[in-house]
């Protein structure tokens, strides 16, 4: 599946994190060439002559957390607009589609004043739901909308549609895509080590003349990703929640994807005003790994990349740091899943410098040798699975977390007892040599191990240069090396504190699983006794039940033999019901 | 030693495209002018020499990074579970490794292997399986010694093997909380009919029917020299590797008694419209085909390049183009259509929209496809299908460690190397008349099936705004949900 405008690259970035440890400075170390352009622009460059093929990618020092309220999910939508084309690539006539963009903003500028009318009759309570639904559409709105579907078949008329990827799939390239995280925006692709002058056009063409084409359908197909991605799953919608109520002042507390409200409201213009403030090229860093020269490359940069003039002032700073959590917090979700556990601290910075005992502190706990399994798994039969530790720096913020999903007849207390148990441990006595030697051994086969794919290497490079600076890759080793017990210890008390504590559990959602005893039914039998069941226990008046009851003895003479094993279960259930209701534990659906 | 053991691998001949700095930027990227490359398949018969005792080795060196690779490809797999042990392949995987060895326990194994920082890992698949460790080449002996001990001596002992078993009934409870693990499940079913193996899904009483004894048969009775091939690659020394081999992987017997043969699926599904609700999700998945064809059908290299323009190219596929470009219903929308060289793949065509678009989407992918058949697609969609699969094949090629395992599979699957060979050839040569024969040919609409799984009342009522209806592709079928333990169907 393409992972083309992913709403976040949390997860590679974790991947990182996770093998971000090396044992030994001097031997896992990228030579890497690094040229500022005279706008700005970073290049980092690494030859590898084994493959003829390049790596190429430029990453937006921008997430997420740059957006401000009212449009959420415009770093993200942006990054989709960047596929749309430029005034050169994707258009038969740019003029007229010029003209036709004009009058479509002026169409949506229209429908706005009718959206903000729609919203304040929502505060009112005169609207129901989301205002963006069929139902709620004004006659305005629809006609408005009839407008826009004209101006937009007209446009179609001069759109090459995905020009852009296909002309870097005719040429041989791969892997076209891009992703936003919280505080990147990264564009990628492999391209054939003949063609890397067609990535400096195509990259420098959509940095100086991107067309924000489709607009509107485009943010269509976001609310689908959404839809898919949070709204159809059974737990990222709580996910989603979770990670609300976990930060505080920072702005990582809205989701990448964005809120639905905003997503649905952003505009064309808004776009160009984020495009302007973060894409200038001194907010930009480039990367290529492969099979090329540097010499050439640089001077392919110098042309093409170097045209676009530097921004004229700095993208605004994160000012807002995160508020102290001055007790616990829970979170409790019923949903379609099996029953889990977990618990986020904050945590620190990617540039912070107690990160490197906590990335050896999370390597302690994780994988079979690890003391999550080993007590949760081998001494008490608590986890199914893997329980897992897990600490993810972002750019202002970082977070660390354990969790696990339960055994059968695991109370959630009892397994977020064991996982706080290791914590605590880890408070007050110092890790085994042993533990920290298998650590750092592991860490330094993971240093070669990361650098073997080109691909994954541009993005190390280019990642670890938002989150901090790309010689992390080369300077993180002889620090994790340098991370002592008594590091790991402090870094666990200062932390781990209990009312820095959040907890989320999930308990599965109730019908999602079916009555044994019905399961053990079959044929017509087995539906019958789940509905009449399933109408007992709604059944609120105990002479009903036992009304119920006496039918059922009387029928039960005559049926055949095929319902008797449903008829008895059934007869069992009202008399639980019965009881259950004498015992005021009846509970309205 | 009958054959130097490694030669050289990558014949890689590279001429950079020569660009002049000071000209002047092109007005289209069409303008500009590329240097050649010239690649050539590594030769596999070079690569390859045999262990006395008989098993294949394909050896390739890159000593860019202190790692080496040793991977044990056998053959065999889930189509070997007898019927009532579903769920053996998964667990007897899961705990080959995971359940000690040797002298050691399962503790102490994973205790010394992680010690060494190696990675070993063992995956029974389908139709064929691999043991594969990955570890620093300074410690490659002491490693290699525990990987014999998994290959000959795994204990499989028991409290892992409970876990194991837990660990597969946790999961199976998990099979309808999204629609598309419901979605995978019936699509398989409805393609390849129940009885067809990659369709005996573990129950509970399957599960609870399997011993460790079984699951350590099952395991190391694909080990052996008449059923294995090995692919090693890194930074290895030529003369010790092949003393190390012949010490460990040279000394496996030979059995000489042949697996049974893969079964082929026999299977007539009905055409029609299948429904799964679910009733807490408001977007629909929508999947539609039917069976497919083997690695080696003679219009294969013709529906690969149709099926990139119809829905398989992405972003430069027609189905993306309509569906997502130009109309919004959904964040992806594809075609594919494999080719395993084993038993029959599917034609596939899938998308999730917001409920009440679904059926208008769907229609637009029928008339897409409808469009295949009628009419030649154009020299610029043929051009841009072909040339991606020739200009990205070297990918294919780009490690040391892909190489070796592609031509290790080949002999193990029985797919000629020469495949490799005229790969490129064989796509440069397909046009427009052969990509219309095959889907006038091999691609049938009147035999599709259409799988909708979200909620099915929405999803029934469609969009004011965009026409278009499920009964327009056939009959429409309930199915019903299947309780997660016994995969009988839930009445409701």
């Amino acid at each position: 599946m393409n992972l083309r405008r992913m709403s976040t690259v949390a997860g590679f970035v974790a991947l990182i994190l996770l093998t971000g440890l090396v044992a030994d400075a001097n031997e896992a170390n990228v030579p890497v060439t690094e040229v500022t352009l005279d706008n700005g622009m970073k290049l980092l460059l690494v030859e590898r002559h084994d493959s003829p093929r390049v790596a190429a990618g430029w990453i937006a020092h921008v997430g997420s957390v740059n957006e401000e309220s009212g449009v959420t999910g415009i770093a993200h939508l942006f990054e989709h607009m960047m596929f749309k084309g430029t005034e050169t690539i994707g258009t038969t006539d740019f003029e007229a589609e010029m003209e036709i963009m004009a009058e479509l903003d002026a169409v949506r500028a229209e429908m706005e004043i009718e959206y903000t009318a729609l919203r304040e009759a929502k505060r009112r309570g005169d609207v129901q739901g989301n205002i963006y639904l069929p139902e709620n559409q004004t006659p305005r709105l629809a006609e408005l909308r009839e407008k826009m579907k004209k101006l937009q078949e007209a446009q179609r008329e001069y759109i090459v549609n995905n020009e852009y990827d296909k002309i870097y799939t005719n040429q041989g390239a791969t892997s076209l895509n891009a992703g936003t995280s919280s505080d990147i925006t990264v564009y990628f692709v492999d391209v054939p080590a003949n063609k890397l002058e067609l990535w400096f056009w195509m990259e420098s063409d959509r940095l100086l003349n991107a067309v924000f084409r489709e607009f509107y359908s485009e943010r269509d197909v976001v609310r689908e990703e959404r839809r898919m991605r949070v709204e159809s799953d059974p737990t990222a919608k709580y996910d989603e929640q979770f990670d609300f109520m976990f930060w505080g002042s920072v702005p990582y507390h809205h989701p990448t994807i964005g809120w639905p409200s905003d997503v649905e409201s952003i505009n064309r213009a808004q776009a160009q005003a984020f495009f302007d403030t973060f894409y200038a090229p001194n907010n930009i860093t480039a990367a290529l790994v492969g099979d090329f020269s540097s010499e050439e490359a640089i001077e392919l940069a110098k042309k093409y990349l170097g045209r676009i003039p530097a921004g004229q002032t700095p993208p605004p700073e994160i000012i807002t740091e995160e508020i102290e959590q001055l007790q616990e917090r829970r979170m409790t979700a019923t949903a379609d899943t099996n029953p889990s556990v977990k618990i986020r601290w904050h945590a620190v910075p990617f540039v912070h410098q107690d990160r490197y005992a906590l990335d050896v502190l999370t390597a302690v706990l994780n994988g079979r040798t690890g003391r999550l399994y080993k007590a949760m798994v081998e001494e008490q039969t608590l986890a199914t699975g893997q329980p897992y530790a897990g600490f993810d720096s972002f750019k202002y913020a970082g977070q660390f977390e354990v969790g696990t999903d339960l055994a059968d007849g695991v109370t959630h207390e009892q397994a977020e007892a064991a996982l706080l148990a290791e914590i605590e441990k880890l408070k007050s006595e110092p890790v085994s040599e042993r533990e920290l030697a298998k650590v750092k051994n592991k860490e330094l086969a993971n240093s070669f191990r990361r650098l073997q794919s080109n691909f994954y290497l541009m993005f190390q490079l280019l990642i670890y240069d938002v989150l901090g600076n790309w010689d992390f890759i080369n300077t993180s080793p002889a620090k994790i090396q340098a991370v002592t017990a008594d590091d790991v210890m402090r870094v666990a008390n200062k932390y781990f504190r209990d009312e820095g504590r959040n907890f989320l559990s999930y308990f599965r959602k109730e019908g999602a699983e079916e009555d044994p005893e019905i399961a053990a039914l079959s044929g017509q039998a087995k539906s019958m006794a789940k509905q009449t069941i399933t109408q007992i226990n709604q059944i609120t008046d105990p002479a009903e039940i036992q009304g119920l009851l006496s039918q059922i003895e009387a029928m039960k003479g005559q049926a055949p033999p095929e319902f008797q094993g449903a008829l008895d279960l059934i007869v069992e259930r009202a008399q639980e019901r019965l009881a259950a209701l004498a015992e005021g534990t009846g509970e309205e659906e | 030693m009958r054959r130097q053991l490694i030669l050289t691998a990558i014949c890689l001949v590279f001429t950079a495209g020569f660009i002049a700095a000071d000209s002047e930027i092109p007005q289209r990227p069409e303008e500009l002018v590329y240097g050649s490359i010239e690649w050539n398949i590594p030769d596999a018969d070079a690569l390859r020499t045999e262990l006395s005792n008989g098993i294949p080795v394909y050896a390739m060196r890159d000593g860019q990074f202190p790692l080496v690779s040793i991977a044990v490809y056998f053959r065999g797999g889930r189509y070997l579970v007898p019927v009532g042990q579903e769920g053996l392949h998964t667990i007897a995987d899961e705990v080959w490794r995971t359940g000690g060895a040797g002298e050691l326990t399962a503790s102490e194994l994973d205790e010394e292997l992680d010690f060494l920082a190696a990675i070993l890992s063992t995956n029974i698949g389908d139709v064929t399986g691999s043991v594969s460790l990955n570890v620093l080449s300074k410690d490659l002996e002491a490693a290699m010694a525990l990987m014999m001990d998994v290959l000959t001596k795994p204990r499989f002992q028991e409290d892992r093997f409970a876990k194991a078993k837990d660990d597969l009934i946790q999961g199976m409870k998990t099979r309808n909380d999204n629609t598309a693990s419901i979605e995978g499940r019936e699509w398989s079913r409805l393609i390849y009919g129940d009885e067809f193996f990659l369709n005996r899904l573990p129950t509970q009483a399957s599960v609870d029917a399997i011993t460790s004894r079984q699951a350590k048969d099952f395991a190391t009775s694909l080990i052996r020299a008449d059923n294995i091939i090995v692919a090693v690659s890194g930074d290895f020394d030529e003369a010790a590797i092949k003393v190390l081999l012949e010490r460990t992987i040279g000394t496996l017997p030979k059995l000489d008694a042949p697996l049974p043969a893969i079964p082929q699926p026999d299977h007539n599904p009905e055409p029609g419209v299948y429904v799964v609700n679910k009733e807490d999700v408001n977007q629909g998945r929508v999947s539609y085909g039917h069976i497919g064809y083997r690695l080696g059908d003679p219009d294969q290299f013709a529906l690969l390049v149709g099926n990139d323009i119809l829905g398989g190219g992405g972003f430069t596929a027609r189905m993306m183009k309509t569906i997502r470009s130009d109309e919004g219903l959904a964040y992806g929308a594809y075609s594919s259509l494999g080719f395993p060289t084993t038993y029959p793949g599917t034609f596939r065509a899938s998308f999730q929209s917001k409920s009440s678009t679904c059926a208008y989407a769907a229609k637009l992918g029928y008339d897409i496809i409808g469009e295949m058949r009628a009419d030649k697609v154009t020299e610029e969609e043929l051009t841009v299908s072909r040339n991606q699969f020739v200009e990205t094949f070297p990918k294919s090629f780009s490690s040391a460690a892909q190489t070796v395992s592609i031509f290790a599979l080949d002999e193990l699957l029985g797919r000629p190397h020469d495949y490799w060979v005229d790969y490129r050839d064989k796509v440069s040569a397909v046009d427009a008349d052969a990509v219309l024969e095959a889907f006038k040919t091999r691609i049938h609409p009147e035999k599709m099936i259409v799988l909708v799984v979200g909620n099915i009342a929405e999803i029934m009522t469609g969009h004011p705004d965009h026409e278009a209806d499920f009964t327009e592709f056939g009959p429409v079928t309930k199915l019903p949900l299947r309780d997660p333990m016994t995969l009988e169907p839930i009445v409701e």
